[in-house]
């Protein structure tokens, strides 16, 4: 009855806490009493008895306010714990069995146990993937040690295969005795995985400058590792297409380096990938191919001018190639004709040379980024297989490069090239009937979305640019053609000409295959060079037009509509890598909030979704983990614009995956350490765990009791308020 | 396919062909094609059309070049100079001093893609035209004196193999030149070039030759040589000329 009126039972071994601060309370007890002493009587009888019964009344009040807490502490002890440590790192996942069956071990050790995974760190729970990229089996047991201080445990399970890469293998493995850390239980160590023997090739590291310049050779060496003194076959393949192989033999400790060189013929971001032969009993085949990811850039843009006639017009465009130091020109000038062998000149007085047009559009077109054909006329030059090289011409621009054509007597029609495969790429429609040309002089307009492409945008801003096609001089005449070509866009028209009931296209652009084709049907277009320079501008819009017809002809992946690049081209494992997808308009300008998404996809099959929608630069931001090592490619695509890809490399021999034997002799030697207190069970046997029936551990039990509640506090305000307001109202107070 | 190996079949399809076959260009506008302006700074300054057309005759005969044989005389200062990419300045005696803007003017000419012949027809190279020539392209390139060509310049192989510069004389047997880049735009001609081209009305030389007509065809050599330098610049240095013609042995 009585710990009724306490709320409870009261431990003499309990401590009193207040609810409320004691400066809150210490105000509280003054306001109070200074209210008592205001409103007490100054005279009269029982004054003294009511002061106290009243100051009673208040304190059970104040006492309240100040919530107490009589707060008491106990514990009580229970049978000791079971531990259970299993390794989630990497190289637990080589091997489905190795992974699976420690979750079976963990699932036979049943019962009442607390379950850690270690690998990265110490995390409660199984592991629920094998992603732990450092085994820290002693950085492991110390966390049990730490965490479970004080307490003894009845078992301490450690499931792994022993491929430890913290100190505590190391140090098990020398000479001297080695501390290992202080258990408050017997350890069991369980070892999933065999423990392979045999020899194990592998290639260790590829060296490479990062990126290689397009058409120079660079090199790429590797380091090999195998069964001493042997010999290895060593291949080198790019995007999977064998490139070379080369013997090397391994030195005393099995390793040998090879170095490939090789002159890379496009611009891009490239797999290359260097393997050797699995060995009988290869111990891991998979570390036997190793493959990074080299950018090719264009040093300089490689091209072939090919003039039927020398003319201002040439004249001009050979100045401005030959003066850029980002081209590197090759020009055959067509001197002399069939016509002008009778001029009564002796051959050998003469400087020319043979025209070599086989060698040229054969054996070293792919050598050239862009061709042009200035003025120049095929029919009397290729006497041999004329369609064959003009299809080379046109394989050429459905795989990357670019061909321009420039008009004149001897282009276009004139050039008799209605009906040949050039005309298939072109980007204007031949076979005009009647006038082939107009020699009248005109000025052209810029077509629709013309002042916003790179090749017709020739200064800084559109209304510049608008202008400054506006006041160039006119140009003396033109190839007609029939029109744009399909998948053509015209940039410059003439203003008065039609074709097909449009405006005849004089300079037109297309997008072929892998490459670009450009038409432009004049053969003044030096005036807009020499004749601006009469007026004191320069010629600035000259080299400006020539400058942007280049860039945009030779088009690096890096410079199309729709770009996907990756933030390195090669990362660590495990590294976060930023994939930007940048999307243009036709006239190269940003394009906002378009939806793409693409997939990225790793050398094991795997595949990461990437989606987003473009910023105001036209540009989304992707971030991504890779978790396997080799080639990795993303595909990138946009309903509206198109689609990109590019290939990054995980590069980095990821410690986890270089060894992926289990090492028993470890395990056991760490079990041994552990005296009578440690067990090692290898592969197959039975876990039957060590017991320590005597562990037990102290459960600590904490009660509060409120005694700001209490009902004896009712009780002694009800008494002593009473007993006060009784007193003053006999004695005649209010 | 030459004419003489034409079968009867091919040479009438050839001809009915003709027929129905529309009308071929020649280029687009006369002024596009390659053609002569003379400067004229009046005194001291000579005025030889008929030497300029002979040299673009003989560049349409031997060449694939599509010339235009005429020749026009342009002020230094008019703007029009900028329609002519091809100049010479013939004289025999000293020339009067030229206006700044006039300067500037064939500074900006020579410097954006034009091409000045000078060329002494008193055939000495050391006379008073010479000498005002001289002046004159001191105060056109003031960094960048006249200097002799080496014999291995891309103007003795721009089509014929030249050994030395011949005219109406042998001047001081060099051509010497400004170098800009790697073409020299503009040429002093010391051996009166035009001399040895010049014809009269009746179309017979004007002027005859020490060295007779083969000095004569030398001239023209020399000429061809010049408009195809001034269109074609250094295109015989490239590398692939060089190491075809040294192949052949026709230069060292």
């Amino acid at each position: 009855m009585m710990d009724w009126w306490f709320n409870g039972p009261l431990s003499p071994q309990g401590e009193l806490t207040w609810g409320l601060p004691l400066g809150w309370i210490a105000l509280a007890l003054g306001i109070g009493f200074l209210i008592l002493f205001l409103t007490s009587r100054r005279q009269g009888e029982g004054r003294l008895v009511e002061l106290v019964c009243s100051a009673l009344a208040l304190s059970t009040v104040i006492w309240g306010i100040a919530d107490p807490i009589w707060f008491e502490a106990d514990g009580r002890t229970e049978p000791g714990r079971t531990v259970v440590l299993v390794d989630g790192s990497r190289s637990m996942g080589v091997e489905k069995e190795r992974g699976t069956r420690a979750l079976r071990v963990l699932q036979d050790i049943g019962g009442d146990r607390d379950v850690y995974t270690f690998g990265e760190g110490l995390k409660a729970g199984p592991p629920q993937d094998w992603t732990g990229s450092g085994t820290d089996i002693g950085e492991a047991l110390d966390a049990v040690a730490d965490r479970y201080l004080g307490q003894t445990l009845r078992s301490i399970v450690l499931i792994t295969d022993g491929i430890d890469r913290g100190g505590l293998r190391a140090n098990l493995a020398g000479e001297n005795d080695t501390v290992v850390p202080a258990l408050p239980g017997p350890l069991t160590v369980v070892q999933v995985g065999e423990t392979i023997s045999g020899i194990d090739n592998a290639v260790s590291d590829i060296q490479t400058g990062g990126f290689a310049f397009l058409r120079t050779p660079f090199p790429l060496t590797a380091l090999v590792e195998g069964a001493p003194e042997s010999e290895l076959a060593v291949t080198l393949r790019r995007e999977g297409r064998l490139v070379d192989t080369q013997r090397v033999t391994l030195d005393a400790s099995g390793q040998g380096n090879v170095r490939f060189e090789v002159t890379p013929n496009a611009v891009g971001r490239f797999v290359w990938e260097i393997s050797v032969p699995d060995a009988v009993d290869d111990a891991v085949p998979g570390n036997n191919s190793h493959a990074v990811v080299v950018r090719v850039v264009r040093d300089r843009t490689r091209v072939l001018q090919v003039c039927g006639s020398p003319s201002y017009d040439q004249k001009f465009l050979r100045l401005f190639l030959k003066d850029d130091p980002s081209v590197d020109l090759v020009s055959f000038f067509i001197l002399r004709t069939h016509e002008d062998f009778a001029s009564g000149w002796y051959p050998d007085e003469l400087s020319l040379i043979a025209f070599p047009y086989e060698r040229l559009f054969t054996e070293q077109l792919e050598t050239f980024d862009v061709v042009i054909f200035q003025n120049f006329d095929f029919k009397p030059y290729f006497e041999r297989d004329p369609n064959g090289l003009l299809r080379n011409m046109v394989s050429f621009v459905r795989s990357g490069g670019a061909l321009v054509m420039i008009g004149g007597d001897r282009s276009f029609d004139l050039g008799e090239y209605a009906g040949t495969p050039i005309e298939g790429v072109l980007p204007v429609k031949l076979g005009v009937k009647g006038e082939l040309a107009n020699e009248k002089p005109f000025r052209p307009v810029l077509a629709d979305g013309g002042n916003q492409h790179p090749v017709t945008r020739i200064a800084g801003t559109i209304e510049d640019s608008e202008a400054a096609w506006a006041r160039l001089p006119n140009l003396d005449g033109m190839n007609r053609n029939r029109g744009l070509a399909e998948g053509a866009a015209a940039l410059l028209t003439h203003p008065e000409l039609t074709s097909e009931g449009e405006p005849m296209p004089v300079l037109a652009v297309r997008e072929i295959g892998e490459g670009r084709t450009m038409a432009l049907m004049s053969d003044a277009s030096w005036r807009w060079s020499f004749s601006e320079a009469a007026t004191g501008r320069g010629n600035q819009a000259y080299l400006r037009f020539w400058k942007g017809a280049l860039r945009w002809l030779v088009a690096d992946p890096d410079d199309r509509r729709v770009v996907v690049q990756p933030s390195a081209e090669n990362v660590l494992l495990g590294q976060e890598l930023r994939v930007t997808t940048t999307i243009r308009d036709a006239g190269f300008n940003p394009v906002e909030g378009v939806r793409y998404s693409g997939v990225v996809e790793a050398p094991d099959g795997s595949r990461t979704m990437v989606e987003g929608i473009t910023d105001t630069s036209g540009i989304g931001v992707s971030l991504i983990q890779p978790t396997v090592q080799g080639a990795h490619r993303v595909r990138v695509t946009s309903d509206d614009q198109g689609a990109a890809e590019t290939v990054f490399s995980v590069v980095t021999r990821d410690p986890e995956l270089a060894e992926v034997s289990a090492d028993g002799e470890f395990l056991a030697r760490l079990a041994a350490a552990y005296g009578s207190r440690g067990a090692f069970r290898g592969p197959g046997e039975s876990i039957d765990p060590l017991i320590d029936p005597t562990a037990v551990r102290v459960i600590d039990e904490q009660r509060s009791v409120s005694l700001a509640s209490m009902p004896i506090l009712a009780l002694i305000f009800g008494l002593f308020g009473g007993f006060a307001w009784w007193t003053r109202r006999r004695h005649g107070g209010l | 396919m030459r004419p003489d190996n034409w079968t009867r079949r091919q040479i009438l399809g050839a001809i009915s062909a003709g027929l129905v076959l529309p009308s071929a260009a020649l280029g687009f506008g006369a002024d596009s094609r390659f053609h002569v302006a003379e400067i004229d700074l009046g005194r001291g300054s000579l005025h030889r059309p008929q030497a300029w057309k002979r040299m673009l005759h003989e560049i349409i005969q031997a060449t694939s070049i599509e010339a235009n044989p005429i020749s026009v005389r342009v002020d230094p200062k008019d703007p029009a100079l900028f329609e002519h990419p091809f100049a010479v300045l013939v004289g025999d005696d000293a020339l009067p001093p030229l206006e700044d803007e006039a300067i500037h003017q064939l500074r900006r000419y020579l410097s954006y893609g034009g091409f000045l012949l000078i060329d002494d027809a008193s055939g000495t190279g050391t006379g008073a035209f010479a000498k005002s020539a001289r002046d004159l392209v001191r105060r056109v390139f003031p960094t960048r004196p006249l200097s002799p060509l080496p014999g291995d310049h891309a103007l003795y192989r721009s089509f014929f193999l030249l050994d030395r510069p011949v005219g109406r004389t042998r001047g001081t047997g060099v051509i010497e030149g400004v170098q800009l880049g790697p073409t020299a735009p503009l040429m002093f001609c010391p051996c009166d070039l035009s001399g040895a081209l010049d014809r009269g009305a009746d179309g017979r030389n004007t002027i005859p030759l020490a060295g007779g007509e083969s000095q004569r065809r030398e001239a023209v050599k020399l000429s061809i040589n010049l408009g195809l330098y001034a269109l074609t610049s250094n295109y015989k240095h490239d590398i692939a000329h060089v190491v075809e013609l040294m192949r052949e042995g026709r230069i060292e």
